[in-house]
């Protein structure tokens, strides 16, 4: 089968005679490896309640990005 | 078929009657610290940009402080480390896990 | 049993070249179905049957996102490939890949056959290994022992020191991931160089700083095992991780 060696102390030695893991398998079955998605899913007693979306929660401003309209001072839509 | 791959990792916070309060905490704690994190490091690129006055750069400092000072308050009452709060968020989280 | 029912489809596998089917015998698919090979032309498909209850884009979309049921159907793969390439050449193909029936998955093989032969040559007789280097993180820094900060300022100065401090740890740790990642390449008939895995998925608190795939020649496997052992000496600090052989998954799965 496949061997996995590891070092410690620049000694590379027979951790032991493992399988493949998941992650490994998947990054190279899948098109474009695994990644977290960033979303959280909230489950109480065994039933799915809510989903956060972190990547729609929350981004970062940068200075050169224009301000969304309704954050502009001034208007009459205020 | 690839593009699931990038959905596939949602994480499941499983919670019951008995944990859910903390469990809820944590996740909301995690979140403020992610914010916490994202602002101070977004800060830190506008003061490098060089277009902030001293006084914005004093008062950006000064609120980032007690920010960090307020959440090292709230981990320690409720005996939380930041590995703790080190739940899945992708790569969102990788903030989170930076010294 | 060439033909398949409408509810069923056939899972490709990966494609070989001069295999003996008989070899793959005792070696099942996906729900303990037989593995199946399709000949066409000079090379041949190793497929399974599968329900399309269960493999249909209906119900796929679902799967996909049950860990259980991808590792499941991830290690079927992987072990099927793995047989199949104890006996010669394969090109694996992706997760997941279905075929109407039998004349369509000829038909891919016609469509694909130029890339497949060009992929089975060049991993004839060559294995994947991958080799991981991990570094220590370094140690927090303590956020409050320097005392308060005195100014806003100073708080951000303090913080621009330690991002500064990561910055170059990042940049040392790219200069040694190259450098060890070069040695390997001169070594080896082929290398891919992957994206560091995401430590929640790894499980392991220390920073990734290369996650390489290298082609080596069957007969050459001990000269590589000592060539990452050399690299190991003279890297200390660094964790160096070798696992194989692998099936040549990336370098011959097309996409």
């Amino acid at each position: 089968m496949s061997e996995i060696q590891s070092s410690v102390g620049g000694q590379l030695s027979v951790r032991d005679a493992s399988q493949i893991s998941l992650v490994d398998l998947l990054d190279r079955l899948l098109g474009t490896g695994v990644v977290l998605a960033g979303d959280v899913l909230i489950s109480l007693a065994g039933v799915d309640l809510v989903q956060i979306r972190l990547h729609a929660l929350i981004t970062t401003v940068r200075a050169d990005m224009p301000v969304p309209r309704n954050l502009q001072g001034g208007g009459t839509d205020g | 078929m690839a593009e699931d791959a990038r959905r596939l990792l949602t994480q499941r916070l499983e919670t019951d009657p008995d944990s859910v309060e903390r469990d809820l905490f944590k996740l909301v704690l995690t979140i403020i610290e992610l914010v916490r994190q994202l602002m101070e490091a977004q800060a830190l690129r506008r003061v490098e940009e060089g277009d902030l006055t001293d006084d914005q750069v004093e008062a950006l400092g000064l609120g980032l402080s007690r920010l960090e000072e307020a959440m090292e308050d709230l981990k320690s009452r409720y005996d939380l480390t930041t590995e703790d709060l080190n739940i899945d968020l992708g790569p969102l989280g990788t903030l989170l896990s930076e010294p | 049993m060439t033909e398949s029912q409408p509810e069923h489809g056939r899972y490709l596998f990966a494609f070989a070249r001069g295999l003996d089917p008989a070899r793959l015998a005792g070696v099942l698919g996906l729900r303990g179905a037989p593995l199946e090979v399709v000949e066409h032309r000079d090379l041949q498909a190793v497929v399974c049957s599968v329900d399309l209850e269960e493999f249909g884009e209906d119900r796929l979309k679902e799967h996909l996102e049950d860990m259980e049921w991808l590792e499941e159907v991830a290690r079927t793969h992987h072990d099927v490939v793995y047989a199949v390439s104890e006996v010669g050449a394969v090109a694996p193909m992706r997760l997941v890949t279905i075929c109407s029936d039998d004349a369509s998955v000829r038909g891919r093989v016609e469509t694909l056959h130029t890339q497949l032969s060009e992929a089975l040559s060049r991993v004839e007789g060559r294995r994947e290994w991958s080799v991981k280097v991990y570094a220590t993180r370094p140690a927090q820094p303590e956020t409050v022992d320097a005392g308060r900060p005195a100014s806003g300022a100073a708080y951000l100065q303090r913080k621009r020191e330690q991002a500064a401090q990561r910055r170059s740890t990042g940049d040392q740790h790219l200069r040694e991931a190259d450098e060890i990642h070069q040695t390997l390449a001169r070594s080896v008939v082929a290398t891919r160089v992957l994206q560091p895995q995401d430590p929640r998925l790894t499980g392991r608190a220390d920073t990734m700083i290369l996650n390489g795939a290298y082609l080596v020649p069957t007969g050459e496997t001990d000269g590589f095992r000592a060539v990452v052992s050399r690299l190991a000496e003279l890297n200390p600090t660094l964790e160096i991780e070798l696992n194989g052989p692998w099936p040549p998954y990336s370098f011959a799965t097309l996409e």
